[in-house]
């Protein structure tokens, strides 16, 4: 009944990639523009609670060990808590500027989880290069938010910000060891795991 | 440099892996909870990779050990096993992953008769004080999504209600369903690590499956985890966009998911448990919560915020708690009658003098709820500023008072029931209630 675990991957992956595309749609155009029309100021942080809650069948489903399960539920938190709280600020529901700080602090958590949650070295393997690589570039990449808490009409952040989705979408595209979309990398890799 | 650190990222990148992380168990022989007519020759472990020096018992309901030193075959784990007699076997294994970390699991199976579920697996303990204080603590946050969203849409309905007290309404919702998220997950884990008896690190990579999909408590766990994230959603959704009408989903899913508990406790598993039991515990659970949370909320959202709304709140909720109390009550008394086969059991075991100092509690509470439906309901319409001050003192006493009910609930909950008068038909109907044994078959 279960999903395969590489498709779960894929699905969280397209919707990251969907979500810079977004953010970098909105650097490109300019704040202005691109809040002509309402709905489009929902777009980002409405995906992002919705991904935050799709996660929660994961945490769920997924428990072959305690590590695993509490690293998805720490995800599904950051990202519906993130979300909620960006959702909270366009809509007029929420004032408190620090309120932003829910998104820095959201991917700051999720990159620390990536890292607790693997456990092997870097050069272990394809995926735990790749999981101590996504950790890594969430927890660096958690300043960039935090500069657009300071700078919010910044282009760089931004940009950076929206490249940050995209860099995450890459990565967990690749974070099988087996990922037929690739190709079949190497008789080595064993079946399809994990 | 910057080249050479580019090429070792493509070079590491385009390897290929031969192991990833820690083993996955991905098929086991015999089948978890497994009714085996007759004995097993051997127990077989399939992982997803390769895995080093494996340990393997199938231990009996005295601990002794009956199975053969564990070999490895590939990405299979072997080992022999002595002729069984009848009876429940726990098996516990442990394995040494291609990353140098033990992995651990723990299943059962029986032969000849019906597995017990893994979480009566031999060796653990059973629920400790910690697992006490943490479903005291998961009523109370259930007590208070159910109840405030409940006192929110029963009580307040057709009333304007000021901007603070909607905000304490929504903080009490929130806060009771990230309670229930929280500390489920917590409880979870604090029951699995007591059936797997590992310490903390080793857990972090012990094998949950057998536990979350294999057995009520984990099935419950997964249901209502993922109810009560819907829940949360939909009180977000309900606040953010100024529909209270969303509360009425985000009720009707904590109260009808509520029954996980009911449908994995005492009631559904215990010998003389049925449909009626089943369906008396939910009714019991969901009538305690909606006047526990009602109750806080009252005094939390509104009594302490707005006293003139107060009035009007107060009476419509002693109408409610009227309804409510009877329900717990029937309830009660049903289920008492059924867990305790003996009138003596209520002084004679540890389960009936728990229950005997909750009804109490319970008594205190409804004498508390008598004194303010009879004496202070009919003052209030002419109530001065004083008077509504004592009355805001005495609902945070009788808040307090049904708080502490809740404690003895989740020990009673915890606690095992006397034991029923045993035949053999009850012991395979008991354990035929346990659960199916269709993981990874």
């Amino acid at each position: 009944m279960q999903p395969r675990s590489e498709m779960v991957h894929w699905f969280f992956a397209t919707g990251f990639l969907l979500l810079g595309l977004i953010l970098l749609s909105q650097a490109i155009v300019g704040e202005a523009v691109w809040a002509r029309r309402r709905w489009r100021v929902y777009l980002w942080p409405s995906i992002a609670f919705a991904l935050g809650l799709l996660m929660w069948p994961v945490m769920t489903f997924f428990t072959n060990s305690a590590i695993h399960m509490l690293a998805h539920g720490a995800w599904a938190q950051a990202l519906m808590v993130a979300g909620a709280a960006e959702l909270g600020l366009v809509h007029g529901k929420l004032h408190n500027r620090l309120w932003r700080l829910a998104t820095p602090v959201g991917i700051f958590v999720s990159g620390v989880a990536f890292l607790v949650h693997e456990q092997n070295a870097w050069l272990f393997a394809r995926s735990a290069f790749l999981h101590h690589l996504i950790g890594w570039t969430l927890v660096c990449g958690s300043l960039v938010p935090l500069g657009l808490v300071l700078r919010p009409r910044s282009t760089l952040f931004q940009s950076a910000f929206a490249l940050l989705f995209v860099a995450l979408a890459v990565m967990l595209y690749c974070d099988r060891d087996l990922a037929p979309v690739f190709g079949h990398l190497s008789p080595l890799a064993g079946p399809p795991h994990r | 440099m910057k080249r050479l650190v580019a090429l070792a990222v493509v070079v590491v990148l385009a390897l290929p892996a031969a192991a990833s992380a820690h083993a996955t168990l991905k098929s086991v022989y015999p089948a978890f909870t497994a009714d085996l007519r007759q004995s097993p020759k051997v127990v077989r472990l399939q992982f997803d990779q390769a895995v080093q020096l494996p340990s393997v018992e199938v231990l009996d309901t005295h601990g002794l050990d009956h199975a053969l030193p564990a070999r490895t075959v590939g990405t299979r784990v072997v080992a022999g096993v002595r002729t069984l007699p009848t009876g429940d076997y726990t098996i516990r294994w442990h394995v040494l992953s291609a990353d140098g970390h033990v992995v651990s699991g723990v299943w059962t199976f029986g032969v000849r008769m019906k597995a017990l579920p893994p979480t009566e697996a031999f060796g653990a303990t059973g629920p400790t004080r910690t697992e006490h204080v943490v479903r005291w603590l998961y009523f109370v946050a259930l007590a208070l999504v159910i109840g405030s969203l409940g006192f929110r849409l029963v009580c307040l309905r057709g009333l304007a209600l000021p901007r603070r007290v909607e905000k304490r309404l929504y903080a009490l919702a929130t806060t009771g369903v990230v309670g229930v998220l929280e500390l489920g997950i917590l409880a979870f884990c604090l029951r699995c690590e007591d059936v797997l008896q590992l310490p903390f690190g080793r857990f972090l990579y012990g094998d949950l499956s057998p536990i979350s999909q294999g057995t009520r408590f984990g099935r419950a766990f997964i249901v209502m985890t993922l109810a009560f994230a819907l829940v949360a959603a939909l009180v977000y959704l309900a606040w953010l966009t100024d529909r209270p009408a969303l509360l009425v989903p985000a009720l009707l899913l904590a109260v009808g998911f509520a029954a996980g508990l009911s449908l994995s406790g005492h009631d559904a598993v215990d010998p003389g448990s049925s449909r009626w039991s089943e369906l008396a515990d939910w009714v019991h659970l969901v009538a305690a919560s909606l006047w526990i949370g009602g109750l806080v909320s009252l005094v939390v959202a509104v009594w302490l915020v707005e006293p003139s709304l107060g009035r009007t709140a107060f009476v419509r909720f002693s109408r409610l708690a009227t309804m409510l109390i009877a329900l717990v009550l029937a309830a009660g008394v049903y289920l008492s009658l059924v867990r305790l086969p003996h009138l003596r059991d209520l002084w004679t075991t540890g389960y009936g003098e728990t229950l005997l100092v909750k009804v109490s509690l319970v008594a205190l509470a409804l004498a508390w709820g008598a004194v303010h439906h009879f004496l202070v309901r009919p003052r209030l319409p002419a109530a001065g500023a004083g008077f509504l001050t004592r009355v805001g003192r005495s609902l945070i006493g009788e808040s307090a008072v049904a708080i502490g009910v809740l404690l003895l609930a989740a020990i009673l909950t915890d606690s095992k029931p006397p034991p029923q008068p045993t035949s053999s038909s009850n012991r395979v109907a008991y354990a035929g209630a346990l659960g199916s044994s269709s993981w990874r078959k």
